[in-house]
């Protein structure tokens, strides 16, 4: 042993004890703030902190001591460096509302991604519809659900209401929280198997696709088109869209993976691809509830062109939304965006 | 023979991080089962809550049941994500769980981790817990020398195991005041020279838990540690080491190793 332990810990032991109440001091604040005197005093400290650790790792046999030392080190490191966020603005509101403006302004710098999700999911549509259409034996194989098989009878129970035991606003409400859930959940997991390189994304999109397609031909078919449209589109033109949206999320996290590690802006990249799951989310929230209370009303009760026209001013507003808002700001956001990151 | 106070890093995994300044400090990574126990106590909490809560919305919604239910649903759905990502995104990475359990969350270069980070990892635990029961997540951990799940790898984060550490007090072997070994130097110079720094801290880890292992377990270990040195480190003559007990002759050696004076004082 070089290091006379002794010696040394006795002469370093008040300055590893101002570091640690220093620590703690700014440790307990909630935004972590420093005044340039403290900041002064904490750079100092960390610095002699470190020589000794560098010491003790090199010229001593002592574990504990020196472990002691990594964690004083680590954690003066963490409040030299780390650039706290100002966490004020989370608790105001005008942080939050955000979120409408900010959700198009993503999705429309990473429509590419969404270009492509639209592409699978009209590639299975494709598949889909081509093998209801020359292949009636794979309606067994495509539509797994045993109410698709005979739309004619599937279209009767519901005009009749018969699905809807105790047909009531009660049973809706409910009703549509489990579409939101089960909905916001599918689309997570397909904006989260981007982790697979976008492989399970476009698997996911793939299958949702010849599925639309395939219902879609089968109803046509037997002459029952004017009823799916009405009965599916009130929620699909925000429910489909969301999917792609996830799917879009997915193939952005898929590239974001794909990329060198040095590339990555991680803290920029991550905000976008949350800003996706918010927005999807919302508009998840908006079709469930068109889902449970609109979309199972049907013929007597509500004229299927109204349901279709409905469903074509709802499409109407989203692409505006997401086409439009917040365009002109885009501009400066992204300039100012990106001093922010010079800096 | 673990210490209550981890001693030897490098038997488990670790972060190792090189600050601009040319130091490196490790940072001792949590292993799979703390973490579990962990999330199980989160979502014992979780769902204590969500009950609770359910208690007292269908209290309020008694005349419309239908909204109360929906209301819980969505409610149990938004708290099951956003108690780990705020809390871990407000609380120096910990949820109750994991503060319990001395876990905490950080990102992978040692800083503390951000809100966005805490929400994308939890957020990808629905990719985590397929096809059930963590098993996606499970192999990635086990499978990653950072031990990250695959929310971990997306958001840049890992889990650290941050037990309370005392700067270490002073060890009785250091302040022998006299240590029959130090009367052979050569044998205590081939002592120390021969202990590798593993060796070393197991006499001390055994000598510290005196008075937590068994009074058996401890006769047999300090016999087999003794014997063990005596033997295949550095023979000290007969006559010496039967006065000696074994404990007593741990305690001369952790002097040697230890006490770095008295072998100076010895050689002059």
């Amino acid at each position: 042993m070089i290091l006379d332990l002794e010696r040394f810990q006795a002469q370093a032991r008040p300055r590893w004890n101002n570091l640690e109440s220093l620590l703690a001091l700014v440790e307990g604040r909630p935004d972590h703030g420093l005044n340039p005197a403290e900041a002064e005093q904490l750079q100092e400290l960390y610095t002699q902190a470190a020589a000794d650790l560098s010491r003790v790792t090199h010229g001593a046999l002592a574990p504990e001591l020196r472990q002691y030392l990594e964690r004083l080190v680590a954690r003066a490191y963490a409040e030299l460096y780390y650039d706290p966020p100002k966490r004020s603005q989370f608790w105001q509101w005008r942080s939050w509302l955000r979120i409408f403006t900010a959700f198009p302004e993503a999705f429309r710098r990473q429509s590419r991604y969404f270009a492509l999700a639209v592409l699978i999911t009209l590639l299975g549509c494709t598949m889909g519809g081509l093998a209801v259409r020359y292949d009636p034996a794979s309606v067994d194989l495509l539509l797994p659900a045993d109410y698709l098989r005979d739309p004619g009878k599937r279209v009767h129970a519901e005009e009749k209401g018969e699905n809807r035991h105790v047909p009531s606003r009660q049973i809706e409400a409910a009703f549509s929280a489990q579409l939101i859930r089960h909905n916001i959940e599918v689309s997570l997991l397909a904006a989260a198997l981007g982790v697979t390189f976008g492989i399970g994304t476009a698997l996911l999109l793939f299958e949702n696709g010849v599925l639309l397609g395939a219902v879609a031909v089968r109803y046509t078919q037997q002459g029952f088109g004017l009823f799916v449209a009405a009965w599916l589109l009130p929620h699909g033109v925000f429910e489909i869209p969301s999917m792609l949206i996830a799917g879009q999320a997915g193939f952005y996290l898929a590239r974001l993976l794909l990329r060198r590690r040095e590339d990555r802006d991680v803290r920029q990249t991550m905000r976008e691809w949350l800003v996706l799951i918010a927005g999807l989310a919302l508009m998840l929230t908006w079709a469930g509830i068109m889902e449970a209370f609109f979309s199972q009303h049907h013929e007597p009760e509500l004229p299927y062109g109204f349901k279709v026209a409905v469903a074509g001013a709802e499409f109407a507003l989203l692409t505006v939304y997401l086409l439009v808002i917040g365009r002109r700001k885009t501009g400066d956001l992204t300039q100012t965006k990106v001093r922010a990151e010079d800096k | 023979m673990t210490n209550a106070r981890p001693i030897r890093l490098s038997t488990s995994a670790e972060l190792a991080i090189a600050t601009p300044e040319g130091v490196v400090f490790r940072l001792p990574l949590a292993g799979p089962a703390s973490r579990l126990y962990a999330m199980l106590l989160d979502i014992v909490i979780v769902l204590v809550t969500v009950n609770g809560l359910a208690l007292l919305v269908y209290w309020i919604f008694s005349k419309a049941p239908g909204f109360g239910v929906m209301a819980i649903t969505l409610a149990e759905f938004a708290i099951g994500f956003a108690y780990s990502a705020l809390l871990e995104g407000f609380w120096n990475g910990q949820t109750i769980g994991k503060r319990l359990f001395h876990l905490r969350v950080i990102d992978q270069t040692g800083l503390p981790l951000r809100i966005e980070q805490a929400w994308v990892r939890n957020l990808m635990r629905v990719f985590d817990t397929l096809p059930f029961a963590y098993l996606v997540g499970g192999i990635s951990v086990l499978s990653n020398p950072l031990m990250q799940r695959f929310g971990d790898r997306v958001a840049g984060t890992l889990v650290v195991r941050q037990t309370p550490l005392l700067p270490p007090g002073e060890e009785p072997w250091t302040h022998q005041k006299y240590n029959s070994f130090m009367n052979y130097p050569s044998i205590a110079m081939k002592l120390r020279r021969a202990a590798t720094p593993e060796l070393a801290s197991l006499i001390q880890d055994a000598l510290r838990r005196r008075n937590e292992l068994a009074p058996y377990a401890r006769r047999e270990i300090y016999r087999e540690l003794s014997a063990y040195l005596q033997s295949e480190i550095s023979p000290f003559p007969d006559e010496l080491v039967e006065m000696l007990s074994d404990e007593q002759y741990l305690i001369n050696a952790a002097g040697v190793l230890f006490g770095e004076q008295r072998l100076l004082r010895v050689r002059r």
